[in-house]
Protein backbone atom coordinates (compact mmCIF):
# COMPACT_ATOMS: atom_id res chain seq x y z
CA UNK A 1 0.00 0.00 0.00
CA UNK A 2 1.14 3.77 -0.88
CA UNK A 3 1.31 5.99 1.82
CA UNK A 4 1.47 9.00 -0.16
CA UNK A 5 0.66 12.59 1.09
CA UNK A 6 -0.23 14.66 -1.50
CA UNK A 7 -0.19 18.00 -0.73
CA UNK A 8 -2.67 20.26 -3.34
CA UNK A 9 -2.34 24.68 -3.27
CA UNK A 10 -2.65 24.09 0.79
CA UNK A 11 -3.25 27.23 1.75
CA UNK A 12 -4.14 28.15 5.58
CA UNK A 13 -5.26 31.59 6.83
CA UNK A 14 -6.49 32.08 10.38
CA UNK A 15 -9.77 33.71 11.34
CA UNK A 16 -8.35 37.30 12.74
CA UNK A 17 -6.54 36.92 8.80
CA UNK A 18 -2.81 36.03 9.52
CA UNK A 19 -2.06 33.84 6.76
CA UNK A 20 0.37 31.10 7.52
CA UNK A 21 0.64 28.98 5.19
CA UNK A 22 0.54 29.80 1.09
CA UNK A 23 -0.10 27.65 -1.79
CA UNK A 24 2.08 24.39 -0.38
CA UNK A 25 1.83 21.59 -3.64
CA UNK A 26 4.11 19.36 -3.15
CA UNK A 27 3.69 15.05 -2.85
CA UNK A 28 5.46 12.97 -0.12
CA UNK A 29 6.73 9.19 -0.57
CA UNK A 30 6.98 6.17 1.63
CA UNK A 31 10.26 5.19 2.60
CA UNK A 32 11.61 8.67 3.28
CA UNK A 33 12.38 10.97 6.15
CA UNK A 34 11.48 14.12 4.89
CA UNK A 35 13.25 17.46 7.22
CA UNK A 36 10.54 19.98 7.51
CA UNK A 37 12.95 22.60 8.12
CA UNK A 38 11.70 27.14 8.90
CA UNK A 39 12.13 29.15 11.44
CA UNK A 40 9.58 29.71 14.32
CA UNK A 41 6.35 30.85 12.67
CA UNK A 42 7.08 29.60 9.27
CA UNK A 43 3.84 27.46 9.47
CA UNK A 44 5.86 24.37 10.11
CA UNK A 45 3.31 23.71 12.94
CA UNK A 46 0.22 24.67 10.63
CA UNK A 47 1.21 22.67 7.85
CA UNK A 48 1.33 19.34 10.62
CA UNK A 49 -2.20 20.47 11.51
CA UNK A 50 -3.51 20.94 7.81
CA UNK A 51 -2.04 17.37 7.21
CA UNK A 52 -3.70 16.09 10.34
CA UNK A 53 -7.05 18.06 9.41
CA UNK A 54 -7.21 19.91 12.40
CA UNK A 55 -7.18 23.09 10.07
CA UNK A 56 -8.92 23.24 7.39
CA UNK A 57 -7.03 24.81 3.98
CA UNK A 58 -8.62 27.94 2.90
CA UNK A 59 -7.81 27.03 -0.42
CA UNK A 60 -6.31 23.76 -1.61
CA UNK A 61 -6.61 20.11 -0.23
CA UNK A 62 -4.77 17.29 1.57
CA UNK A 63 -4.85 13.28 0.37
CA UNK A 64 -3.33 10.99 2.35
CA UNK A 65 -2.84 7.45 0.23
CA UNK A 66 -5.87 9.31 -1.83
CA UNK A 67 -8.07 9.52 0.93
CA UNK A 68 -9.98 12.32 2.27
CA UNK A 69 -7.89 13.41 5.82
CA UNK A 70 -10.67 11.95 8.12
CA UNK A 71 -11.26 8.65 6.27
CA UNK A 72 -7.06 8.30 6.47
CA UNK A 73 -7.10 9.01 10.18
CA UNK A 74 -10.34 6.51 10.71
CA UNK A 75 -8.07 3.97 8.96
CA UNK A 76 -4.83 4.90 11.38
CA UNK A 77 -2.97 5.80 8.26
CA UNK A 78 -0.78 8.45 10.40
CA UNK A 79 0.16 9.46 13.31
CA UNK A 80 1.51 12.08 14.91
CA UNK A 81 4.01 12.66 17.93
CA UNK A 82 3.15 16.24 19.75
CA UNK A 83 6.11 18.76 20.89
CA UNK A 84 6.79 18.45 24.47
CA UNK A 85 4.76 21.46 25.83
CA UNK A 86 1.71 20.72 24.28
CA UNK A 87 1.00 17.71 26.87
CA UNK A 88 -0.14 17.70 30.01
CA UNK A 89 2.60 16.09 32.00
CA UNK A 90 1.12 16.25 35.34
CA UNK A 91 -2.33 14.36 34.46
CA UNK A 92 -2.56 10.65 35.64
CA UNK A 93 -1.56 8.44 33.36
CA UNK A 94 1.08 5.76 33.37
CA UNK A 95 3.73 5.29 30.36
CA UNK A 96 2.01 1.76 29.52
CA UNK A 97 -1.21 3.93 29.15
CA UNK A 98 -0.52 6.54 26.84
CA UNK A 99 0.85 4.06 24.23
CA UNK A 100 -2.18 2.04 24.86
CA UNK A 101 -4.14 5.17 23.43
CA UNK A 102 -2.22 4.52 20.46
CA UNK A 103 -4.38 1.47 20.08
CA UNK A 104 -7.58 2.68 20.28
CA UNK A 105 -8.66 2.70 16.86
CA UNK A 106 -7.98 -0.65 16.65
CA UNK A 107 -9.82 -1.45 19.38
CA UNK A 108 -14.11 -2.00 19.76
CA UNK A 109 -16.62 0.18 21.44
CA UNK A 110 -15.74 0.22 25.12
CA UNK A 111 -11.72 0.33 23.75
CA UNK A 112 -10.86 -2.97 25.85
CA UNK A 113 -7.52 -4.18 24.51
CA UNK A 114 -7.08 -7.43 23.31
CA UNK A 115 -3.93 -9.85 22.89
CA UNK A 116 -2.07 -7.99 19.50
CA UNK A 117 -2.97 -4.36 21.97
CA UNK A 118 -1.10 -5.51 24.49
CA UNK A 119 1.73 -7.13 21.97
CA UNK A 120 2.12 -4.04 20.17
CA UNK A 121 2.39 -1.65 23.52
CA UNK A 122 4.82 -4.06 24.38
CA UNK A 123 6.78 -4.13 21.02
CA UNK A 124 6.71 -0.52 20.81
CA UNK A 125 7.95 0.09 24.42
CA UNK A 126 10.77 -2.53 23.45
CA UNK A 127 11.98 -0.53 20.55
CA UNK A 128 12.16 2.90 22.27
CA UNK A 129 14.05 1.26 24.86
CA UNK A 130 10.97 2.00 27.63
CA UNK A 131 9.96 -1.29 28.64
CA UNK A 132 11.40 -0.60 32.25
CA UNK A 133 9.71 2.45 32.54
CA UNK A 134 5.99 1.59 31.31
CA UNK A 135 4.73 1.88 34.75
CA UNK A 136 5.89 5.72 35.97
CA UNK A 137 3.84 8.79 35.93
CA UNK A 138 4.91 10.42 32.54
CA UNK A 139 5.58 13.35 34.98
CA UNK A 140 8.44 11.18 36.12
CA UNK A 141 10.82 10.67 32.94
CA UNK A 142 13.14 13.03 31.50
CA UNK A 143 12.64 15.63 28.53
CA UNK A 144 14.39 12.12 25.96
CA UNK A 145 12.09 9.59 27.56
CA UNK A 146 8.75 11.37 27.55
CA UNK A 147 9.45 11.84 23.94
CA UNK A 148 10.57 8.11 23.58
CA UNK A 149 7.08 7.44 25.26
CA UNK A 150 5.27 9.77 22.47
CA UNK A 151 6.93 7.87 19.73
CA UNK A 152 6.08 4.53 21.14
CA UNK A 153 2.85 5.74 21.01
CA UNK A 154 2.95 6.35 17.40
CA UNK A 155 4.86 2.96 16.53
CA UNK A 156 1.81 1.14 18.91
CA UNK A 157 -1.06 2.83 16.59
CA UNK A 158 0.86 0.92 13.62
CA UNK A 159 0.54 4.19 11.05
CA UNK A 160 2.60 4.08 8.08
CA UNK A 161 2.59 7.55 7.99
CA UNK A 162 4.36 9.38 11.42
CA UNK A 163 4.57 12.97 11.77
CA UNK A 164 6.49 14.35 14.85
CA UNK A 165 6.70 18.07 15.54
CA UNK A 166 10.04 19.16 16.79
CA UNK A 167 11.35 15.82 18.12
CA UNK A 168 14.74 17.13 19.24
CA UNK A 169 13.63 20.02 20.93
CA UNK A 170 14.63 19.36 24.91
CA UNK A 171 16.33 15.79 24.18
CA UNK A 172 20.16 14.89 24.84
CA UNK A 173 22.06 13.60 21.97
CA UNK A 174 22.24 10.18 23.04
CA UNK A 175 18.62 9.98 22.69
CA UNK A 176 18.48 11.96 19.61
CA UNK A 177 20.94 9.36 17.79
CA UNK A 178 19.10 6.83 18.74
CA UNK A 179 15.36 8.46 17.51
CA UNK A 180 17.58 9.00 14.05
CA UNK A 181 18.48 5.49 14.31
CA UNK A 182 15.10 4.31 14.86
CA UNK A 183 13.71 6.63 12.03
CA UNK A 184 16.05 4.87 9.60
CA UNK A 185 15.04 1.67 10.31
CA UNK A 186 11.49 2.83 10.10
CA UNK A 187 12.02 4.61 6.88
CA UNK A 188 13.96 1.09 5.51
CA UNK A 189 10.47 -0.61 6.33
CA UNK A 190 8.72 2.11 4.37
CA UNK A 191 7.36 4.39 6.52
CA UNK A 192 6.91 7.67 5.72
CA UNK A 193 8.59 9.93 8.09
CA UNK A 194 8.01 13.70 8.64
CA UNK A 195 10.35 15.66 11.09
CA UNK A 196 9.76 19.20 11.53
CA UNK A 197 12.53 20.83 13.10
CA UNK A 198 14.57 24.27 13.67
CA UNK A 199 17.86 22.48 13.97
CA UNK A 200 19.50 22.75 10.98
CA UNK A 201 23.06 20.77 11.69
CA UNK A 202 21.37 17.45 12.01
CA UNK A 203 19.23 17.50 8.94
CA UNK A 204 22.08 16.08 6.16
CA UNK A 205 22.96 13.26 9.20
CA UNK A 206 18.56 12.06 8.95
CA UNK A 207 16.99 13.18 6.68
CA UNK A 208 16.54 11.50 2.74
CA UNK A 209 14.91 15.14 1.79
CA UNK A 210 14.21 18.73 2.57
CA UNK A 211 11.52 20.72 2.54
CA UNK A 212 12.18 24.41 3.25
CA UNK A 213 9.18 26.38 4.33
CA UNK A 214 8.33 29.98 5.18
CA UNK A 215 4.67 30.31 5.24
CA UNK A 216 5.56 29.19 1.20
CA UNK A 217 7.60 26.05 0.15
CA UNK A 218 10.91 27.84 -0.86
CA UNK A 219 12.50 24.53 -1.83
CA UNK A 220 11.90 20.86 -1.91
CA UNK A 221 13.98 18.47 -2.65
CA UNK A 222 16.88 15.77 -1.85
CA UNK A 223 19.31 17.23 0.65
CA UNK A 224 22.99 17.32 -2.11
CA UNK A 225 20.37 19.97 -4.03
CA UNK A 226 18.12 21.54 -1.72
CA UNK A 227 19.69 22.22 1.21
CA UNK A 228 21.91 25.01 -0.04
CA UNK A 229 22.94 28.48 1.89
CA UNK A 230 20.93 30.18 -0.97
CA UNK A 231 17.55 28.20 -0.50
CA UNK A 232 18.22 28.43 3.83
CA UNK A 233 18.81 32.27 3.23
CA UNK A 234 15.02 32.21 1.50
CA UNK A 235 13.53 30.76 4.36
CA UNK A 236 15.39 31.82 7.23
CA UNK A 237 15.78 35.32 6.01
CA UNK A 238 17.76 37.41 8.61
CA UNK A 239 17.32 34.91 11.63
CA UNK A 240 20.23 33.36 11.02
CA UNK A 241 23.47 33.42 12.00
CA UNK A 242 25.77 33.24 9.14
CA UNK A 243 29.48 33.13 9.54
CA UNK A 244 31.22 33.00 6.22
CA UNK A 245 35.28 32.38 6.81
CA UNK A 246 36.98 32.89 3.22
CA UNK A 247 40.17 31.04 1.71
CA UNK A 248 42.55 33.92 3.36
CA UNK A 249 41.25 33.60 6.70
CA UNK A 250 41.72 30.11 7.02
CA UNK A 251 45.17 29.33 5.93
CA UNK A 252 47.85 31.28 3.62
CA UNK A 253 48.20 28.92 0.87
CA UNK A 254 46.56 29.23 -2.51
CA UNK A 255 43.79 26.95 -1.24
CA UNK A 256 40.64 29.10 -1.68
CA UNK A 257 37.48 26.97 -0.26
CA UNK A 258 35.66 28.61 2.12
CA UNK A 259 34.15 27.71 5.14
CA UNK A 260 30.45 29.32 5.87
CA UNK A 261 28.56 28.70 9.40
CA UNK A 262 24.46 28.58 9.11
CA UNK A 263 22.99 28.48 12.57
CA UNK A 264 19.87 29.17 14.21
CA UNK A 265 21.61 28.62 17.83
CA UNK A 266 21.43 24.75 17.85
CA UNK A 267 23.56 22.28 15.84
CA UNK A 268 25.21 24.47 12.96
CA UNK A 269 24.85 23.70 9.57
CA UNK A 270 28.68 23.72 8.23
CA UNK A 271 29.52 23.92 4.24
CA UNK A 272 32.49 23.61 3.09
CA UNK A 273 34.38 24.05 -0.23
CA UNK A 274 34.98 26.57 -3.77
CA UNK A 275 32.75 29.69 -3.19
CA UNK A 276 29.72 28.16 -4.95
CA UNK A 277 30.25 25.10 -5.02
CA UNK A 278 30.65 24.48 -1.09
CA UNK A 279 29.82 21.34 0.47
CA UNK A 280 27.77 19.97 3.97
CA UNK A 281 29.96 19.00 6.10
CA UNK A 282 29.36 16.46 9.53
CA UNK A 283 31.84 16.05 11.76
CA UNK A 284 34.07 13.27 11.03
CA UNK A 285 33.88 13.87 7.38
CA UNK A 286 37.51 14.32 5.70
CA UNK A 287 37.23 16.63 2.79
CA UNK B 1 -26.87 1.73 71.44
CA UNK B 2 -27.42 -0.95 68.27
CA UNK B 3 -31.18 0.02 68.45
CA UNK B 4 -29.85 3.75 68.25
CA UNK B 5 -27.50 3.26 64.84
CA UNK B 6 -30.50 1.37 63.31
CA UNK B 7 -32.89 4.46 64.08
CA UNK B 8 -32.63 6.00 60.83
CA UNK B 9 -33.14 2.47 58.95
CA UNK B 10 -36.82 3.01 60.07
CA UNK B 11 -38.13 5.66 58.37
CA UNK B 12 -38.80 5.66 54.46
CA UNK B 13 -37.33 9.15 53.93
CA UNK B 14 -34.20 8.66 55.65
CA UNK B 15 -33.78 4.77 53.58
CA UNK B 16 -34.48 7.19 50.02
CA UNK B 17 -32.17 10.02 51.24
CA UNK B 18 -29.16 7.37 52.06
CA UNK B 19 -29.49 5.84 48.88
CA UNK B 20 -30.03 8.45 46.48
CA UNK B 21 -27.51 10.19 47.99
CA UNK B 22 -24.77 7.48 47.20
CA UNK B 23 -25.72 7.68 43.82
CA UNK B 24 -25.21 10.91 43.05
CA UNK B 25 -22.05 11.41 44.85
CA UNK B 26 -20.94 8.57 42.31
CA UNK B 27 -21.86 10.13 40.14
CA UNK B 28 -20.66 13.71 40.73
CA UNK B 29 -16.97 11.92 42.14
CA UNK B 30 -17.14 10.15 38.25
CA UNK B 31 -17.39 13.39 36.64
CA UNK B 32 -14.55 15.51 39.24
CA UNK B 33 -12.18 12.94 37.90
CA UNK B 34 -12.16 14.71 34.87
CA UNK B 35 -13.05 17.81 36.03
CA UNK B 36 -10.04 18.53 37.76
CA UNK B 37 -7.60 17.94 35.41
CA UNK B 38 -8.40 20.38 33.03
CA UNK B 39 -8.39 23.46 35.54
CA UNK B 40 -12.65 23.25 34.86
CA UNK B 41 -12.58 22.63 38.75
CA UNK B 42 -15.23 25.49 38.90
CA UNK B 43 -17.29 24.24 36.08
CA UNK B 44 -19.64 22.34 38.41
CA UNK B 45 -20.24 25.39 39.99
CA UNK B 46 -20.74 27.32 37.00
CA UNK B 47 -23.45 24.78 35.88
CA UNK B 48 -25.29 24.96 38.80
CA UNK B 49 -25.91 28.39 38.62
CA UNK B 50 -26.50 29.00 35.00
CA UNK B 51 -29.29 26.39 35.13
CA UNK B 52 -31.38 28.92 37.36
CA UNK B 53 -33.19 30.35 34.38
CA UNK B 54 -33.79 27.06 32.77
CA UNK B 55 -35.37 26.47 35.69
CA UNK B 56 -37.60 29.33 35.99
CA UNK B 57 -38.69 28.68 32.41
CA UNK B 58 -39.63 25.93 32.66
CA UNK B 59 -41.72 26.21 35.53
CA UNK B 60 -43.69 29.28 33.57
CA UNK B 61 -44.47 27.01 30.45
CA UNK B 62 -45.34 23.93 33.06
CA UNK B 63 -42.84 21.93 31.63
CA UNK B 64 -40.72 19.38 34.02
CA UNK B 65 -37.99 21.44 35.49
CA UNK B 66 -35.04 18.89 34.60
CA UNK B 67 -35.72 19.47 30.69
CA UNK B 68 -34.84 23.41 31.36
CA UNK B 69 -32.47 23.08 33.58
CA UNK B 70 -30.38 20.61 31.27
CA UNK B 71 -30.94 22.72 28.42
CA UNK B 72 -29.64 25.64 30.48
CA UNK B 73 -27.03 23.94 31.29
CA UNK B 74 -25.73 22.96 27.84
CA UNK B 75 -26.29 26.50 26.60
CA UNK B 76 -23.94 27.67 29.78
CA UNK B 77 -21.51 25.02 28.63
CA UNK B 78 -21.80 25.18 24.84
CA UNK B 79 -21.27 29.36 25.16
CA UNK B 80 -18.23 28.88 27.63
CA UNK B 81 -16.56 26.68 25.14
CA UNK B 82 -17.16 28.79 22.66
CA UNK B 83 -16.05 32.52 24.34
CA UNK B 84 -12.58 29.81 25.27
CA UNK B 85 -11.96 29.13 21.27
CA UNK B 86 -12.81 32.43 19.60
CA UNK B 87 -11.15 34.96 22.77
CA UNK B 88 -7.81 34.50 24.48
CA UNK B 89 -9.79 35.06 27.85
CA UNK B 90 -8.76 33.05 30.79
CA UNK B 91 -10.72 29.90 31.45
CA UNK B 92 -11.33 31.60 35.14
CA UNK B 93 -13.32 34.82 33.51
CA UNK B 94 -14.84 32.59 30.94
CA UNK B 95 -16.40 30.34 32.96
CA UNK B 96 -17.04 33.17 35.53
CA UNK B 97 -18.55 35.56 32.77
CA UNK B 98 -20.84 32.72 31.59
CA UNK B 99 -22.44 31.79 34.74
CA UNK B 100 -22.97 34.92 35.93
CA UNK B 101 -24.81 36.08 33.03
CA UNK B 102 -27.01 32.81 33.11
CA UNK B 103 -27.27 33.54 36.82
CA UNK B 104 -28.60 37.24 36.89
CA UNK B 105 -30.80 36.07 33.47
CA UNK B 106 -32.53 33.31 35.94
CA UNK B 107 -32.81 36.15 38.52
CA UNK B 108 -34.33 38.17 36.69
CA UNK B 109 -37.02 36.27 35.06
CA UNK B 110 -38.21 35.11 39.05
CA UNK B 111 -38.41 38.57 39.84
CA UNK B 112 -40.47 39.40 36.43
CA UNK B 113 -42.84 36.41 37.37
CA UNK B 114 -42.29 36.12 41.17
CA UNK B 115 -45.42 33.80 41.07
CA UNK B 116 -43.59 31.17 39.01
CA UNK B 117 -40.95 29.12 41.26
CA UNK B 118 -39.30 28.87 44.67
CA UNK B 119 -36.45 28.97 43.11
CA UNK B 120 -34.68 28.94 47.15
CA UNK B 121 -35.83 25.12 47.27
CA UNK B 122 -33.64 24.51 43.50
CA UNK B 123 -30.64 25.98 45.04
CA UNK B 124 -30.32 24.85 48.06
CA UNK B 125 -31.84 21.39 47.19
CA UNK B 126 -32.72 18.98 50.10
CA UNK B 127 -32.99 15.39 49.83
CA UNK B 128 -35.22 14.75 53.29
CA UNK B 129 -38.10 17.00 51.95
CA UNK B 130 -37.53 15.74 47.86
CA UNK B 131 -40.83 14.07 46.40
CA UNK B 132 -41.28 10.84 44.80
CA UNK B 133 -41.54 12.22 41.10
CA UNK B 134 -38.21 14.55 41.56
CA UNK B 135 -36.20 11.17 43.09
CA UNK B 136 -37.25 9.74 39.76
CA UNK B 137 -35.72 11.99 38.08
CA UNK B 138 -32.56 12.25 40.22
CA UNK B 139 -32.42 8.33 39.78
CA UNK B 140 -32.55 8.48 36.17
CA UNK B 141 -30.49 11.03 35.75
CA UNK B 142 -27.69 9.22 37.84
CA UNK B 143 -27.95 5.92 36.53
CA UNK B 144 -28.11 7.22 33.17
CA UNK B 145 -24.74 9.07 33.81
CA UNK B 146 -23.12 6.44 34.76
CA UNK B 147 -23.92 4.13 32.43
CA UNK B 148 -22.71 5.84 29.73
CA UNK B 149 -19.17 7.11 31.42
CA UNK B 150 -18.86 3.16 32.19
CA UNK B 151 -18.74 2.50 28.31
CA UNK B 152 -16.80 5.68 27.48
CA UNK B 153 -14.44 6.69 30.20
CA UNK B 154 -11.49 5.99 27.77
CA UNK B 155 -12.55 7.81 25.11
CA UNK B 156 -12.46 11.07 26.94
CA UNK B 157 -9.77 10.31 29.29
CA UNK B 158 -7.48 10.29 25.38
CA UNK B 159 -9.97 13.49 24.49
CA UNK B 160 -8.43 14.89 28.02
CA UNK B 161 -5.19 14.23 28.06
CA UNK B 162 -4.52 14.62 24.07
CA UNK B 163 -7.11 16.10 21.60
CA UNK B 164 -4.98 15.69 18.45
CA UNK B 165 -4.14 12.27 19.34
CA UNK B 166 -7.45 11.28 19.65
CA UNK B 167 -8.60 13.04 16.51
CA UNK B 168 -6.07 11.19 15.09
CA UNK B 169 -7.12 7.70 16.08
CA UNK B 170 -10.51 8.64 14.87
CA UNK B 171 -12.17 9.58 17.54
CA UNK B 172 -15.37 12.28 17.05
CA UNK B 173 -13.61 14.60 19.13
CA UNK B 174 -16.27 16.87 19.26
CA UNK B 175 -18.82 14.58 19.71
CA UNK B 176 -17.55 13.28 22.52
CA UNK B 177 -16.90 16.89 24.85
CA UNK B 178 -20.54 17.86 23.78
CA UNK B 179 -21.26 14.26 25.50
CA UNK B 180 -19.19 14.82 28.04
CA UNK B 181 -20.83 18.20 28.85
CA UNK B 182 -24.48 16.88 28.54
CA UNK B 183 -23.75 14.37 31.30
CA UNK B 184 -22.25 17.42 32.76
CA UNK B 185 -25.49 19.85 33.13
CA UNK B 186 -27.64 16.78 34.10
CA UNK B 187 -25.82 15.32 37.00
CA UNK B 188 -25.87 18.99 37.96
CA UNK B 189 -29.44 19.21 37.97
CA UNK B 190 -29.34 16.07 39.79
CA UNK B 191 -27.22 17.07 42.15
CA UNK B 192 -28.51 20.44 42.62
CA UNK B 193 -31.81 18.53 44.37
CA UNK B 194 -29.85 16.52 46.77
CA UNK B 195 -27.51 18.90 47.94
CA UNK B 196 -27.72 22.19 46.47
CA UNK B 197 -26.19 24.63 44.21
CA UNK B 198 -22.97 25.44 46.53
CA UNK B 199 -22.38 21.79 47.61
CA UNK B 200 -22.16 20.60 44.20
CA UNK B 201 -19.26 22.10 43.54
CA UNK B 202 -17.65 20.53 46.38
CA UNK B 203 -18.83 17.21 45.25
CA UNK B 204 -17.60 17.99 41.82
CA UNK B 205 -14.24 18.76 43.00
CA UNK B 206 -13.31 16.78 45.96
CA UNK B 207 -13.62 12.88 45.18
CA UNK B 208 -11.24 13.75 42.28
CA UNK B 209 -8.90 15.93 44.12
CA UNK B 210 -8.14 13.56 46.84
CA UNK B 211 -7.83 10.43 44.46
CA UNK B 212 -5.31 12.38 42.05
CA UNK B 213 -3.13 12.51 45.70
CA UNK B 214 -3.40 8.53 46.27
CA UNK B 215 -2.62 7.27 42.21
CA UNK B 216 -0.76 7.85 39.32
CA UNK B 217 -3.44 5.71 37.12
CA UNK B 218 -6.41 7.30 35.59
CA UNK B 219 -8.76 3.82 36.39
CA UNK B 220 -7.84 3.71 39.94
CA UNK B 221 -8.12 7.43 40.23
CA UNK B 222 -12.19 7.08 39.26
CA UNK B 223 -12.04 4.16 41.35
CA UNK B 224 -11.14 5.56 44.28
CA UNK B 225 -13.16 9.01 43.38
CA UNK B 226 -16.03 6.56 43.20
CA UNK B 227 -15.87 4.58 46.21
CA UNK B 228 -15.26 8.15 47.94
CA UNK B 229 -18.51 10.09 46.67
CA UNK B 230 -20.21 7.01 47.18
CA UNK B 231 -19.67 6.09 50.87
CA UNK B 232 -19.13 9.65 51.86
CA UNK B 233 -23.12 10.73 50.76
CA UNK B 234 -24.13 7.73 51.97
CA UNK B 235 -22.45 7.84 55.85
CA UNK B 236 -23.03 11.62 55.42
CA UNK B 237 -26.56 11.64 54.57
CA UNK B 238 -27.05 8.63 57.72
CA UNK B 239 -25.16 10.88 60.05
CA UNK B 240 -27.32 13.96 59.19
CA UNK B 241 -29.95 12.33 60.91
CA UNK B 242 -28.49 12.02 64.52
CA UNK B 243 -27.68 16.00 64.26
CA UNK B 244 -30.86 16.77 62.42
CA UNK B 245 -28.27 18.63 60.37
CA UNK B 246 -28.01 19.47 56.50
CA UNK B 247 -27.14 16.22 54.72
CA UNK B 248 -24.79 18.28 52.46
CA UNK B 249 -23.17 19.87 54.70
CA UNK B 250 -22.35 16.66 56.62
CA UNK B 251 -21.40 15.00 53.16
CA UNK B 252 -18.78 17.37 52.15
CA UNK B 253 -17.33 17.75 55.28
CA UNK B 254 -16.56 14.11 55.18
CA UNK B 255 -15.23 14.42 52.43
CA UNK B 256 -13.14 17.55 52.66
CA UNK B 257 -11.73 15.65 55.89
CA UNK B 258 -10.54 12.72 53.47
CA UNK B 259 -8.95 14.97 51.58
CA UNK B 260 -7.33 16.22 54.56
CA UNK B 261 -5.85 12.73 55.19
CA UNK B 262 -4.82 11.97 51.88
CA UNK B 263 -3.17 15.69 51.75
CA UNK B 264 -1.22 14.75 54.96
CA UNK B 265 -0.64 10.77 54.59
CA UNK B 266 -0.72 9.97 50.85
CA UNK B 267 1.83 7.26 50.67
CA UNK B 268 3.56 9.10 47.04
CA UNK B 269 2.39 12.91 47.03
CA UNK B 270 1.81 13.50 51.00
CA UNK B 271 2.90 16.03 52.85
CA UNK B 272 5.18 13.33 55.39
CA UNK B 273 6.19 11.50 52.61
CA UNK B 274 7.43 14.80 50.35
CA UNK B 275 9.45 15.80 53.62
CA UNK B 276 11.14 12.48 53.83
CA UNK B 277 12.74 12.88 50.30
CA UNK B 278 13.62 16.72 50.50
CA UNK B 279 15.17 16.35 54.02
CA UNK B 280 16.21 12.73 53.34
Amino acid sequence: MNSIIELHDVSVTYPNGQSALKAVSSVLQNGTIYGLVGANGAGKSTLFKAIMGFVQPTTGYVRIAGKQIKQALKENLVSYVPQTEEVDWNFPVLVEDVVMMGRYGHMGFLRRPSKDDRKAVSESLDRVGMSDFKKRQIGELSGGQKKRVFVARALAQGSRIILLDEPFTGVDIRTEDSLINLFRSLASEGHLILVSTHNLGSVPSFCDEVMLINKELVAHGPVETAFTEENLIKAFGGMLRHHRLVGTDLHKDEDSRSVTVLTDDERPLVLYGEEGVEKITQPGDKT
Amino acid sequence: MMELLLEPFAYNYMIKAIWVCALVGGTSAFLSSYLMLKGWSLMGDALAHSIVPGVALAYLLALPYAIGALFAGLLASLSMVIVKQKTKLREDATIGLIFTAFFSLGLLIVSINPTSVNIQAIILGNILAISDDDVLQVVLISIICLIILCLKWKDLVAVFFDENHARSVGLQVSALKILFFTLLSAACVAALQTVGACLVIAMMITPGATAYLLTDKFSRLIMIAVALGTSTSAIGAYLSYFMDANPGGFIVSLQTVIFLIAFVFAPKYGLIKRKVIVHG
